[in-house]
C-alpha cells in the first residue's frame, strides 16, 4: 500500500509537465498542423510513423558526428579506457626524426663546392680559394653577369622594390609579369603563357591542374624528378612507355586504344608527359615523330622544355624551332626561366584557355608570392638578348660539338658511355665496366635501332624492359673521383646529386656537364681535357 | 667598383651639407605648420587628398631629389608632427609612411596567464546566413540555365567545356562551375594589376571590362590606392633605403642569378651567410633557405615523413602543406581549427590505435600547424601544444610563413610572442616574402636534421637555387630588424626596449647580428645598425594591427582573429558584398585596395575582407580605412557584432588607449 502512495506525487508531477509541456507546443505556431499530421499518420500507418522517427534520429547523429573523425565507426577500431590508453602513449616510443648523417653524408656536404662572388664561367672557389672553369652551374648561354641585364635589373629594382610581398591574385601581378609573360609567348609563338615563381615546381604545378582522378597519364620512363611529383600528386592512371623510345609509345597508345574499344566508356583526358632533353641523361626527343602520334591517338602533350628552351634552335627557342613544328602543335610547353635564361621561375605556355585555367587551378601558381619584378625583367632582357644576338647559341653549340669531340674520343679509352645527345647542352657520362669494346654511342636515333624488342615492356609498371645492372654506391664513388680529381685540375664538374631513397626510379648515376658560351672554344677543349684526364687517371685501369 | 653612386644613404647624396640643412628646415617648417593649423592630431578626412593623382604622377617623373618635393606635393597632413629622424630622407612616403609619433607604438607582449584566445567565431544574425545561403542557390541555378541555354546557343565558346574532335573537356564543367559562373562576377576585385612598390601605397593599372568581366582592356590611367592588401608587415617593400642600396650592390656584385640548384654548382657564400643569419635569428642551430615559399613546404615535408608516419595537420593549412603531405605518402588526420581539446583526442586516439588496419604503432607522428593563419588571422596556441608535445612525443613543424617577423617583441615569431624557447619546436619554416619584402623560404632546426635536408629535400638538389639578390635583400632586412653588434655597444637604446620578460630567453635569441656575419660590401646606416629602426617597425607594425582590429570590432563588425595579428578578416557573409565592399573601397576619394576571399578558400557562408597592415601605414592610414568601413559597413549591412560599439571619431580620439586595453 505505502508504495503507490509513495509514487503519487511523482506521477502528479509527471502528468502535470506533460500537459505543460503540451500547452507550450500547441502555444508555438504552426504546432497544430504538425499535430495533426502526427496524429493522422499515425492512425493510418503506425509503420510510418516508427520509420518517420529512425529517420529523424539518423539526421541528428549525422549532424552530431564530427567532421574529422572518421574512423572511429570503423570495424576495426578497438575501444580502449583512458587508462589503456594513456598506458599506450606513455610506452610509445617514436623513431628519431631524422637518421644520423653517415660519414660519407657529412663528407659530401663538406666537400659541397661553395662560390665566392658571383657564379659564372670562371667563379673562386671558397672551398680551394683558387678560380676554376665551370661546367657545373646552368649559364647555357653565357647570360649570367651579363652587363646589359644587371642595368635593367638596377632600374627595376628603384622602380619596384624586390619582393612582390603578395601572390598573384592579391596585387601580385605586376607589369613586367605580363610583360614577361607576353615576351615568352610571343618568342615560341604561342597564344598565352603564365609565369610560376619557380622552375622545378612548375610542371609539378601544370600537371595536376589539369590531370585529375580517372584522366589518363602516358608517360616516359626517364622523365625527371618534377614530373613524376606532379603525376603521383594527379592521382591519374598512369602508363609508362620505355625512355624515348616512340616506338614502344606507339604500342602502349595502341593497347589503350584496343582496351578502350574493348570496354567501351567514357571519353575521358588524355595526356601524354615527356621531356624535350632530359634532365636526367641529356637524351633528345623526336619532336615531329611524337606530334604525328600525339594526334594520331588523339592525346594532348605536356612537354617539359627545361633543359631545351634557350640551348636548341637557332635563337634558343627549344625543340620546337630545331625541328621546325609549330608550337601551337604542343598543349602545354613547360620551361624554365632560371636555367639558360638565368633569371628565376618557371613557365607554361599554351592557348589561352590553356593558360587561364591555371591561373585558378595551379596551384603553385595560386598559392605562391609572384616572382620579383627585376627577376621578370631580367629574364625578359634575356629573351631579347636572344634574339638580337644568334651568335650566343651558335658560340654554345660550337662549344658543345668540341667538347663532344674530345668527350667522345674519351669513350673509346675509358668504360664510360655517355647516353646525352649530341647537341644537348648538358652531358652526362656514365660508368659502364663491361661495355662491349666498340660501344655504340647512342643518339636521337636510338629509338631506331633498338629494333624488334624481345619482349614488351608492362606499361603499369615503371621498371624498364630490360633493366640496367648497376652498384649505385660503387658507381658514385667512383664518379666523384673523378669530379675531385678535374676539380684539382681546376674544372668545377658535379655529379648529378640524386635523392637515392625518393627516386621513383633510380636514374644510374652519372657526371652532369653544364656547357655554357661564357667560355671560349680553346677554354671548353682546356676543360674537356682535363675532364678526359680525370676520367682516364680514375677509370682508366678499371678496364 | 662603380656602384659607389647609390649605394650610400641619401642623406650624404645631397650635394652639399647647406643644401641638406635648407631642405631639413624647409621640411620642419612645412610640419609644424600643420600642426599650428590642426592644433590637434585628428585630422579629418576631407584634408586628406594624400594620395591623389597628382601625386602618383609626380611619383612617375621622380627624380633624385623628390623625396621633399613629394613631400610639399603631397599636401600632408600625415606627419602632422615634425618629422625628426633621418629616416624620412631614406624612405619615399608613399612607400613608408612617416611617423614620429612615440604614442603610436605598441610592444606586443604575451600574458602567460591568461589562455591564448582560440578560434572564437561569431555567429551572424539567422537572416544573413539564410539570405547567404540563399544567394548562393540562386547563383548556382542561374548558372545552370546560362550553362544550358550556353551550351545550345553558343558553343563555340563551351568547346573547352565539351568533348570535341575526339579529344575530351580540358577541363570538366562540372569542375569549372564554380569558377565560371561564381568568381566571374567579381573578377575585377582579383588579379588587378599593379605597378611600382607594393608599399604603404600601390598603383594599380587602371582596366576596363566590356564583355562582363571575362576579358579586360587596360585604359592607360593609373590610380593610387591606400594598400592594405600587400604582405608587407614590417614594410621591407621599398626601392629605397638601406635594403635596397644593399640589393643594388649584389647586382652588381654578384649579377641576376646563382646559376643552378644548391647540391649542383649553384651554392654562394651569399647562401652561407644568409642560412647562418636565418638560424640565428629565428633561435635555431641551422637553416635551409629554398627560393620559393611553396616549395619549402612541397619539397621538405616529403624528405621528412613517408609511409608508416602520421601527419596531424590542423583543417585550415595552407595549401603548400598539403601538397607535400599528399606527396610524403605518410597518412593525414585532421583536425578542428586550433582546437586544442580536438587535438588532444586525436593524438590519444592516433597512438592508441596505432596504423589502420594492422594497429602497428605509428613510426612518428608530426604535428604540421601554423604560426599565423593567413586567412583566420588566428595565433597558434603555442603554449598548449608544447605541453601537449612533451606528453605524447609528437614532432612539431611550425609553419612560420606569415608569423616570421610581423609577430614578437623581436619580431622571432610565435615563439617569441609566447616566450618560449624555440628549440622546443622541431622545425621552423617560414618565408621571406612577407615581412622581409624578398622571396623564398627557409626551414630551420637542429644541426643534424638540417643536414639531413641538405640531402633529401627535393628542393635542394633539383630547383633552383635562391638569386643572390633575394639573399641580399634578407641579409640586409634581417640585420634591419636585430641590429649589428658594434664594437661599442650602445647602452642608450636599450630603454625603448620595454618587454622585461624576454630576457629570461636571451640566450635563444641572441641579440644584434655580429657584424662578421655580414658580407663586408653591405652598406647600413647608424639607425639600421642599432637595430633602432627594426624595433619602430615591429612597434608600429603592432600598434596597427592592435588599433585596426579592436576599432573594427568597437564599430560593431564581425570580425575574427587574435588581436595582436597583422591580419584582420572583417566578415562579409554575401557573395555579393565581397564585389560591392571591394569596388566601394576603391572608387573612394582615397581609394583603399582591399583583399576579397570567398569560398573555396573560406568556408562558404564566411566570404570576407582581409586586411593586412604594415609598419608603413602611419595612424592616420588606418583613420582611413575605418572612415571607409564605417561607412560602406552602414551602406551594405555588414554591423552585425555584439558587444559594446563606440562612435568613429570617439574610437580616432581614444586610438592610444583603445591599443593599450588588456
Amino acid at each position: 500500500m505505502s508504495a503507490p502512495s509513495s509514487l503519487d506525487p511523482l506521477l502528479t508531477f509527471l502528468s502535470y509537465s506533460l500537459l505543460k509541456v503540451q500547452d507550450i507546443f500547441f502555444q508555438l505556431p504552426g504546432s497544430a498542423v504538425i499535430a495533426r499530421y502526427v496524429r493522422s499518420s499515425h492512425q493510418n500507418d503506425p509503420g510510418r510513423t516508427a520509420l518517420e522517427l529512425i529517420l529523424v534520429v539518423f539526421a541528428v547523429r549525422t549532424l552530431l558526428q564530427s567532421r574529422t573523425r572518421t574512423d572511429r565507426s570503423a570495424s576495426n577500431f578497438v575501444k580502449l579506457t583512458e587508462k589503456e590508453i594513456d598506458e599506450l602513449v606513455e610506452e610509445w616510443v617514436p623513431e628519431p626524426f631524422t637518421a644520423p648523417l653517415t660519414p660519407a653524408e657529412v663528407h659530401e656536404l663538406a666537400n659541397l663546392p661553395v662560390i665566392q662572388g658571383a657564379s659564372g664561367p670562371k667563379p673562386k672557389l671558397v672551398n680551394t680559394g683558387k678560380t676554376v672553369l665551370n661546367l657545373a652551374s646552368y649559364n647555357f648561354a653565357g647570360l649570367a653577369g651579363n652587363e646589359q641585364i644587371k642595368e635593367r635589373a638596377i632600374e627595376t629594382l628603384r622602380k619596384y622594390g624586390l619582393g612582390s610581398c603578395g601572390p598573384p591574385g592579391f596585387y601580385g601581378t605586376i607589369d613586367v609579369h605580363m610583360d614577361l609573360e607576353r615576351d615568352i609567348a610571343e618568342f615560341l609563338g604561342t597564344e598565352s603563357c603564365i609565369i610560376y615563381s619557380q622552375g622545378f615546381s612548375t610542371v609539378a604545378s601544370v600537371i595536376p591542374a589539369f590531370c585529375k582522378r580517372g584522366d589518363l597519364i602516358v608517360a616516359d620512363r626517364g622523365v625527371n624528378f618534377a614530373i613524376h611529383k606532379g603525376i603521383d600528386i594527379s592521382r591519374s592512371n598512369v602508363r609508362w612507355f620505355d625512355h624515348n623510345d616512340l616506338k614502344s609509345l606507339e604500342t602502349v597508345l595502341e593497347s589503350i586504344e584496343k582496351e578502350r574499344k574493348k570496354k567501351g566508356g567514357k571519353l575521358t583526358r588524355r595526356f601524354i608527359v615527356t621531356e624535350g632533353i632530359f634532365e636526367n641523361d641529356g637524351q633528345m626527343l623526336d619532336l615531329p615523330k611524337l606530334i604525328e602520334l600525339k594526334q594520331k591517338y588523339k592525346y594532348r602533350l605536356i612537354l617539359d622544355e627545361s633543359f631545351s628552351f634557350g640551348t636548341v634552335g637557332r635563337t634558343g627557342r627549344g625543340l620546337t624551332e630545331l625541328y621546325n613544328v609549330p608550337a601551337t602543335q604542343i598543349d602545354m610547353i613547360v620551361g624554365s626561366i632560371a636555367n639558360s635564361l638565368c633569371s628565376a621561375g618557371g613557365f607554361c605556355a599554351g592557348s589561352r584557355v590553356v593558360v587561364d585555367h591555371q591561373r585558378i587551378n595551379g596551384s603553385s601558381f595560386v598559392f605562391s608570392a609572384a616572382m620579383p619584378a627585376l627577376m621578370a625583367v631580367s629574364a625578359s632582357e634575356g629573351i631579347s638578348l636572344l634574339t638580337s644576338q644568334p651568335s650566343l647559341l651558335t658560340t654554345l653549340h660550337e662549344n658543345i660539338r668540341a667538347f663532344r669531340l674530345i668527350l667522345d674520343a674519351t669513350a673509346t679509352v675509358c668504360p664510360i658511355q655517355i647516353p646525352s645527345h649530341p647537341a644537348s647542352a648538358i652531358v652526362h657520362i656514365q660508368y659502364r665496366p663491361n661495355a662491349p669494346a666498340t660501344l655504340q654511342v647512342p643518339t636521337a636515333t636510338s629509338h631506331k635501332l633498338s629494333l624488334s624488342p624481345s619482349k614488351q615492356s608492362n606499361p603499369s609498371s615503371l621498371a624498364p624492359r630490360d633493366a640496367q645492372e648497376f652498384d649505385i654506391e660503387l658507381e658514385d664513388k667512383l664518379l666523384q673521383d673523378v669530379v675531385d680529381e678535374a676539380l684539382s685540375q681546376g674544372v668545377l664538374i658535379t655529379r648529378a646529386k640524386r635523392l637515392r631513397g625518393q627516386e621513383p626510379a633510380e636514374p644510374r648515376p652519372s657526371i652532369r656537364i653544364a656547357i655554357t658560351a661564357a667560355l671560349t672554344k680553346k677554354e671548353i677543349e682546356k676543360a674537356g681535357s682535363v675532364v678526359r684526364s680525370a676520367l682516364v687517371k680514375v677509370l682508366g685501369k678499371r678496364r | 667598383m662603380t656602384s659607389k653612386k647609390r649605394s650610400s644613404p641619401s642623406l650624404s647624396g645631397k650635394s652639399s651639407a647647406a643644401e641638406y640643412l635648407s631642405a631639413l628646415s624647409h621640411k620642419d617648417a612645412l610640419a609644424r605648420n600643420v600642426v599650428g593649423v590642426n592644433g590637434s592630431r585628428v585630422s579629418s578626412p576631407s584634408t586628406t587628398p594624400a594620395l591623389s593623382i597628382a601625386s602618383s604622377s609626380m611619383y612617375t617623373s621622380s627624380s633624385d631629389d623628390t623625396e621633399i618635393a613629394e613631400l610639399v606635393d603631397d599636401g600632408l597632413s600625415f606627419p602632422s608632427v615634425p618629422p625628426t629622424s633621418e629616416i624620412v630622407y631614406t624612405t619615399r612616403h608613399s612607400e613608408f609612411g612617416h611617423c614620429s609619433n612615440e604614442a603610436y607604438r605598441y610592444t606586443p607582449h604575451h600574458d602567460p596567464s591568461r589562455p591564448v584566445s582560440g578560434h572564437v567565431e561569431e555567429d551572424p544574425p539567422y537572416y544573413i546566413l539564410f539570405t547567404t545561403y540563399i544567394s548562393y542557390l540562386l547563383l548556382i541555378i542561374i548558372g545552370h540555365i546560362r550553362d544550358f541555354f550556353g551550351k545550345k546557343f553558343y558553343p563555340k565558346d563551351y568547346r573547352h567545356l565539351m568533348p570535341f574532335n575526339g579529344y575530351a573537356a580540358l577541363n570538366s564543367d562540372f569542375d569549372s562551375f564554380y569558377t565560371r559562373r561564381l568568381k566571374t562576377r567579381l573578377d575585377d576585385c582579383f588579379s588587378r594589376p599593379v605597378t611600382g612598390v607594393p608599399g604603404r601605397t600601390i598603383t594599380l593599372l587602371d582596366r576596363v571590362s566590356e564583355d562582363e568581366l571575362n576579358t579586360f582592356k587596360f585604359t592607360g590611367t593609373k590610380t593610387r590606392a591606400l594598400n592594405v592588401s600587400s604582405y608587407n608587415y614590417l614594410g621591407f617593400a621599398q626601392a629605397r633605403g638601406a635594403c635596397a642600396d644593399a640589393v643594388e650592390e649584389s647586382l652588381n656584385r654578384y649579377g641576376i642569378s646563382a646559376c643552378g640548384s644548391r647540391s649542383q654548382g649553384g651554392t654562394l657564400d651569399l647562401h652561407v651567410a644568409a642560412e647562418a643569419l636565418v638560424a640565428r635569428f629565428v633561435g635555431q642551430e641551422d637553416a635551409l633557405i629554398t627560393s620559393m615559399g611553396f616549395a619549402t613546404n612541397s619539397a621538405t615535408i616529403p624528405a621528412l615523413v613517408g609511409k608508416g608516419c602520421l601527419v596531424i595537420s590542423d583543417e585550415y593549412n595552407h595549401a603548400s602543406i598539403r601538397f607535400g603531405v599528399r606527396l610524403s605518402g605518410a597518412s593525414v588526420r585532421m583536425f578542428k581549427h586550433n582546437d586544442m581539446k580536438d587535438l588532444e583526442s586525436l593524438l590519444r586516439e592516433a597512438i592508441s590505435q596505432g596504423q589502420p588496419r594492422t594497429h602497428r604503432p605509428w613510426k612518428k607522428i608530426l604535428l604540421i600547424v601554423e604560426g599565423l593563419y593567413s586567412m583566420e588571422g588566428t595565433l597558434l596556441d603555442l603554449p598548449a601544444i608544447v605541453k601537449l608535445k612533451q606528453k605524447y612525443k609528437f614532432y612539431l613543424y611550425v609553419d612560420e610563413a606569415h608569423s616570421i617577423g610581423a609577430l614578437g617583441a623581436h619580431g622571432r615569431g610565435v615563439a617569441d610572442y609566447f616566450n618560449i624557447p624555440p628549440h622546443s619546436i622541431d622545425i621552423l619554416m617560414g618565408t621571406f616574402t612577407k615581412s622581409f619584402g624578398a622571396a623564398g623560404g627557409y626551414i630551420a632546426g637542429s644541426h643534424a636534421l638540417v643536414s639531413r635536408l641538405r640531402l633529401r629535400s627535393h628542393a635542394n638538389a633539383y630547383a633552383e637555387s635562391m638569386a643572390p639578390a633575394i639573399l641580399t635583400q634578407i641579409i640586409a632586412s634581417l640585420s634591419c630588424i636585430t641590429g649589428v653588434e658594434s664594437s661599442a655597444p650602445s647602452s642608450a637604446l636599450t630603454s625603448s626596449h620595454t618587454v622585461t620578460a624576454s630576457t629570461d630567453d636571451s640566450r635563444d635569441y641572441r641579440g644584434p647580428v655580429p657584424a662578421s656575419c655580414l658580407p663586408s660590401w653591405i652598406e647600413l646606416s647608424p639607425s639600421l645598425r642599432s637595430g633602432e629602426e627594426g624595433r619602430v617597425r615591429l612597434r608600429r607594425l603592432a600598434f596597427n594591427a592592435r588599433y585596426l582590429s579592436r576599432a573594427l570590432i568597437k564599430l560593431g563588425f564581425i570580425t575574427y582573429g587574435h588581436a595582436d595579428a597583422p591580419i584582420v578578416p572583417l566578415l562579409l557573409f554575401h557573395p555579393g558584398k565581397m564585389s560591392q565592399f571591394s569596388r566601394l573601397m576603391l572608387e573612394r576619394k582615397t581609394p583603399i585596395v582591399v583583399v576579397v576571399v570567398g569560398y573555396p578558400a573560406t568556408p562558404l557562408v564566411t566570404s570576407r575582407v582581409r586586411f593586412c597592415l604594415s609598419a608603413s601605414h602611419t595612424k592616420e592610414d588606418v583613420d582611413l580605412v575605418l572612415d571607409a568601413c564605417d561607412e560602406i559597413g552602414d551602406l551594405i549591412d555588414l554591423k552585425h557584432g555584439s558587444g559594446e560599439r563606440w562612435p568613429l571619431e570617439e574610437i580616432k580620439r581614444r586610438a592610444v588607449e583603445l591599443v593599450e586595453m588588456e
